[in-house]
């Protein structure tokens, strides 16, 4: 058997239900906020209340002679080299973050103290009269003010607060516009997210004086990360530091980077030989941590008269915030959009301009479809402007330009190569199962009655497993991304599978014991799998960008393999037959054709530790593997239909139904993949209609409660309906795609064109998002000012 | 998110509760549902030294008809508004607004005086109070109770004519009679938000005309206020259409709301007008079902 193949037994593909949910139903799942030492210590961050400021002075006097406070620092008594991101893309300027402010504060919200009490309402008290005196700079609140001549800088050393400007140009973008027969062209201000889990950041640290062990618990999704980059910037031993990631409700790629909260914790651990918690709460969540997606896009397209499009030219604009913000940096957002702006479709003429500013705000970190989501909806609003100018059935004009399913693989212009894929098929069956035909009439129909329906098609494609070629193709340098995964057959037959990957909600410990299961033939319930603690994992990037189940997937499957054949071989032995032939099903070993002759998997294991005479010479008899995968680039697809229905006196757009196909490739649990693809496009509906952080003028954020702060609610959202298609990848293990993110990308834009279909009558203008009420009254004239 | 240290009673009866207000002196507050108070002192933007808590207070919680109207005890939870009959049969629109306020775990806390103390200027039951033209009983120890008319409960923006030393114990909202009927109309962002704009308006028909009318609007002022140019416009006049639309216009012209990160100025001055036109035209129909 290749190892590109997984066994599939009854697990792989199957509905099981989560084994993870009893704990998080019953309570008793422990998250960062559950776990208490003895000796605790709590701290209370002070935060900037301006954008922009230079600290003049600090007196912490006041707190520190307070009841129970036992220490309140500055960012000068902190010794910590700052923050910086990872990325090695030429001309990509650093601005490094110190975790605590020294001199200078760049958006409101950014940490000058860090106050540390025996509870955390004392240390709020305390921190509250911790006295700064600022002097207040000019605040730049857009990429267009700081990009201004005459503007203020954030880092006066970098003469600019254009932190990254590049140029690419793939085809002959420049033919193909002059040889266009029409051309047009669109604005979009993409609105400022954030990703808003559930669980907001929290960090709890310990040092053990005599060990010289230091653990950090933090709601993280990349405990590894976290390690060495906690080890880098405290400048403390690697091998005596501990990263651990608990239970995390939701992270959705906030938590991968390392905060500078997590490595003040760390410090004040180290510092005090106390424990020290710090749990953020939901104002500190909607302030200082990252921020996402907020971009300014222009999208240009050539297209002939018959609907070909020739090409599209772009310039994406990244609002960075304060710092080009550590790890990911300020290219997570607009790099992301112009490279996959062809996205499905068959354009090979394309340059695009990326440029990333610096601005007063939070920084930007990685969200859910990271830069995808603003460069996926403003291309899909032009192509339905596109579609109306011509004459032409959205639909139609969309299928029209895809890569068909006899082009795969199919190279874009960019660098991505797609394996394999359903970009027209996933269309036809979105639009089947919504009705489109008997859609268009019913709108028809509700418009005579006043009552305004419209329809949003919205496909896309998805890079997912990010691996090292993916990262390559994506990002243009070999961000050597893989994973790895250990499987180990106890001697009493059951399974410990440790992964390097860790889970935020998405069902890990469920997916991949299914992949375990089938190719060792036991039960899930024989299967345990553990995470997110450097301790008892291997190395690993962790879980982000839709990756999980290509690479944990491919490595747990690869692992389980060469234990499998371990156990084979040991029966061999035993059972005095070729290894060959035999097989494992529902824990029991033996011979192929004769299940009769065979013995149970805790006694070949039992042997296989104790009994000498089962090792073969040349051969390892550990029933233990560990695999390392850095997989092959693939992309799933799929498409999102949505309904709204506008009130067009009062702007109030309510999405009434949603059809969604998704293809991952193969499916390893519908049921997990369903409720990724719901949760997805429930945050894009949000990022359609609600979501927005907003800025006064002056820098201050406005939308620092969920008062103001909307998310979607389930009555914002409606049910929605799943369909597959299974398009395996033939490039990786077991023909996994991955997903995830699809559901964000493609949802927004979804969105928003159905509200524009809905409006069509009254010619909508549309520049930014969210689609609020005022902005649809807007955008049709029936208010203005 | 943590409030600030305060201290903390829990009287059994009003006579107890106003003697520890009266005692606490400026720095107390009253707590009914918390749902308005505790957030603000977990962002502390409340920081009382007092927190007089009244869920322990059980006569305070009554719905009963009085005085040709509805009486309804502060500590009345939002939620029993839309549950209670003798609410729909008395003041149908109360029962139908209370449903708009947030969620039913906030309504299932949140009190009934809390809501008219707290005078959110887009909240939902203090429109209704001026719309029905009701009032309330406040109380103190030093001076007793008083009467505070509708018109003259909500001061601005979260202030109201209750004294620090005062609780409010009782609404009143006169019962809706005759050829009269009612219409709710509110736009929120999202199900159970405060409202970006409310309307609540109140027609009586003499015949085929209007006898009076009542128009009140919340979301487009520091308090939730009566649109009168407009009641006058379509008093003596023939319910239509057309004279909603007048009327809707009219109200647009009174009006010059604040705009904030949900919606500007211009946005609630026409939404104001689209919703009173929607109210009147489903009053006045409420009306002549009724007549
Ligand atoms: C998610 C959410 C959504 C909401 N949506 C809405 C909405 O759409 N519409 C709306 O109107 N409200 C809304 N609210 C607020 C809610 O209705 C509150 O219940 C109400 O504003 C206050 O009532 P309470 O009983 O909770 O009062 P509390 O929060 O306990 O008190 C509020 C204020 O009133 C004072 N007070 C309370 N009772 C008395 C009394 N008897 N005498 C004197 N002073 C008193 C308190 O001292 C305090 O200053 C929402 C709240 C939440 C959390």
């Amino acid at each position: 058997m290749s190892e590109l193949t997984i066994p599939r037994g009854k697990h792989v593909g199957a509905r099981v239900n989560r084994v993870e949910d009893p704990a998080l139903l019953a309570g008793e799942a422990k998250f960062v906020c559950d776990l208490t030492l003895p000796r605790m210590l709590h701290a209370a961050f002070v935060r900037s209340p301006y954008a922009h400021a230079r600290i003049t002075s600090i007196d912490t006097s006041d707190a520190l002679a307070m009841p129970g406070i036992e220490a309140v620092l500055t960012g000068s008594d902190i010794t910590a080299y700052p923050l910086s991101d990872l990325v090695a893309l030429e001309g990509l300027q650093k601005t490094p973050q110190p975790v605590v402010a020294t001199d200078r504060v760049r958006f409101v919200g950014e940490a000058v103290a860090v106050v540390v009490a025996r509870d955390p309402y004392v240390a709020e008290d305390a921190a509250a009269r911790v006295e700064v005196d600022y002097e207040e700079l000019p605040a730049m609140t857009s990429v267009e003010a700081a990009m201004g001549d005459d503007a203020p800088l954030l880092f006066d050393d970098l003469g600019s607060n254009v932190v990254f400007q590049t140029t690419r140009t793939f085809g002959d973008p420049d033919v193909a516009f002059a040889s266009a027969d029409r051309t047009y062209r669109r604005r979009m201000r993409g609105n400022r997210f954030v990703a808003a889990p559930m669980e907001t950041r929290g960090v709890l640290a310990d040092f053990e004086r005599a060990s010289g062990k230091l653990t950090v618990w933090s709601s993280n999704q990349m405990p590894d990360l976290l390690r060495v980059t906690l080890s880098a910037v405290l400048q403390f031993p690697a091998q005596k530091l501990r990263a651990v990631a608990p239970h995390v409700g939701g992270g959705f790629g906030q938590k991968m980077t390392t905060h500078p909260e997590e490595v003040v914790v760390a410090y004040l651990a180290l510092q005090l030989g106390r424990p020290v918690r710090w749990i953020e709460d939901r104002r500190e969540n909607l302030l200082a941590a990252a921020h996402a997606k907020e971009q300014v896009i222009e999208l240009e397209a050539a297209v002939k008269d018959d609907g070909t499009i020739l090409a599209f030219r772009s310039r994406c604009v990244g609002d960075a915030g304060g710092y080009s913000f550590n790890q990911a940096s300020a290219l997570i957002e607009p790099w992301y959009s112009a490279t996959l702006m062809p996205g499905v479709y068959k354009v090979q003429n394309y340059e695009f301009e990326v440029l990333a500013v610096l601005t007063n705000k939070t920084p930007i970190g990685p969200y859910r479809g990271v830069g995808w989501t603003p460069g996926h909806t403003i291309r899909e609003m032009l192509l339905d402007e596109i579609a109306s100018d011509l004459g032409l059935d959205p639909a139609e004009f969309r299928q029209r330009n895809m890569v068909t399913a006899g082009e795969f693989p199919y190279k874009a212009c960019v660098g991505q190569v797609y394996d394999s894929g359903s970009f027209i098929e996933s269309v036809d069956k979105a639009l089947e199962m919504i009705g489109y035909e008997e859609f268009r009439a019913e709108q028809e129909s509700a418009r005579a009655r006043g009552c305004h329906l419209g329809i949003g098609i919205s496909p896309y494609v998805e890079p997912t497993g990010f691996g090292s070629e993916a990262a390559q193709q994506q990002a243009e340098f070999p961000f050597p991304s893989h994973d790895n995964a250990t499987v180990t057959v106890d001697p009493t037959g059951k399974v410990t599978v440790a992964l390097s990957v860790t889970t935020q909600g998405q069902g890990h410990k469920t997916t991949f014991a299914q992949i375990a299961a089938d190719t060792l033939g036991v039960e899930l319930e024989d299967i345990a799998v553990v995470q997110g603690d450097t301790d008892t994992s291997p190395f690993g990037m962790g879980t982000y960008a839709s990756r999980a189940a290509v690479i944990a997937g491919g490595s747990v499957a690869l692992a389980a393999g060469e234990v499998r054949q371990k156990i084979l071989d040991a029966a061999g032995v035993l059972l005095e037959i070729a290894a060959d032939d035999l097989t494992i099903e529902s824990s029991r070993v033996s011979v192929k054709g004769s299940p009769g002759r065979g013995m149970s998997l805790g006694d070949v294991a039992m042997a296989a530790y104790w009994a000498p005479t089962t090792r073969q010479e040349g051969k390892d008899p550990f029933l233990s593997a560990t695999r390392f995968y850095d997989p092959k680039a693939t992309y799933g697809n799929g498409c999102i239909v949505a309904v709204v229905e506008v009130d067009v006196e009062t702007g109030h757009a309510q999405v009434k139904r949603l059809a969604v196909v998704e293809d991952c490739g193969t499916v390893l649990n519908p049921m997990i993949v369903e409720g990724q693809v719901r949760g997805a496009i429930a945050q894009g509906i949000g990022g359609a209609l609600y979501e927005s952080i907003v800025y006064s003028e002056t820098g201050q954020p406005l939308t620092t409660t969920y008062l103001d702060y909307l998310l979607p609610t389930s009555t914002e959202v409606p049910s929605i309906e799943v369909g597959h298609l299974e398009s395996p990848s033939p490039l990786t293990v077991g023909g996994i795609k991955g997903m995830g993110e699809s559901g964000l990308i493609a949802a927004q834009g979804a969105v928003v064109s159905a509200v524009i279909d809905a409006l069509d009558p009254f010619d909508p203008e549309i520049e930014e998002l969210p689609l609020s009420p005022d902005r649809v009254l807007r955008s049709i004239g029936r208010i203005s000012g | 998110m943590k409030p600030s240290p305060f201290e903390y009673s829990a009287p059994a009866s009003l006579e107890e509760a106003l003697e520890v207000l009266a005692e606490a002196g400026s720095g107390a507050k009253v707590l009914a549902g918390g749902q308005s108070l505790v957030p603000l002192m977990n962002l502390r933007l409340a920081a009382p030294e007092h927190l007089v808590d009244l869920n322990g207070v059980g006569s305070l919680s009554e719905i009963r008809a009085d005085d040709g109207g509805l009486a309804i005890g502060a500590m009345a939870r939002q939620s029993t508004l839309e549950r209670s009959t003798l609410v729909e049969e008395l003041v149908p629109a109360l029962a139908h607004a209370a449903s708009h306020i947030g969620h039913f775990q906030v309504r299932n806390r949140g009190t009934v005086g809390g809501s008219l103390a707290h005078a959110d200027p887009t909240a939902e039951l203090p429109m209704i109070l001026l719309a029905a033209g009701g009032r309330v009983t406040v109380q103190s120890k030093a001076r007793g109770a008083r009467a505070v008319e509708a018109n003259d409960l909500v001061r601005g923006y979260f202030t109201t004519a209750i004294e620090p030393d005062e609780i409010l114990t009782e609404a009143w909202f006169p019962r809706l009679e005759g050829a009269a009927g009612w219409s709710f109309q509110e736009v929120a962002r999202r199900h159970g938000d405060f409202a970006l704009v409310a309307a609540a308006t109140v027609v009586r028909l003499d015949g085929d005309t209007v006898a009076d009318a009542v128009i009140a609007l919340a979301g487009v002022a520091d308090r939730p206020v009566r649109a009168a140019a407009a009641e006058e416009l379509i008093t003596g006049e023939a319910p239509s259409a057309a004279l909603a639309e007048h009327a809707a216009d009219a109200v647009r012209g009174e009006l010059s709301p604040t705009g904030d990160v949900h919606a500007s100025s211009e946005y609630r001055r026409e939404v104001a007008g689209v919703l009173v036109g929607r109210a009147l035209s489903e009053a006045a129909q409420r009306a002549q079902a009724g007549s």
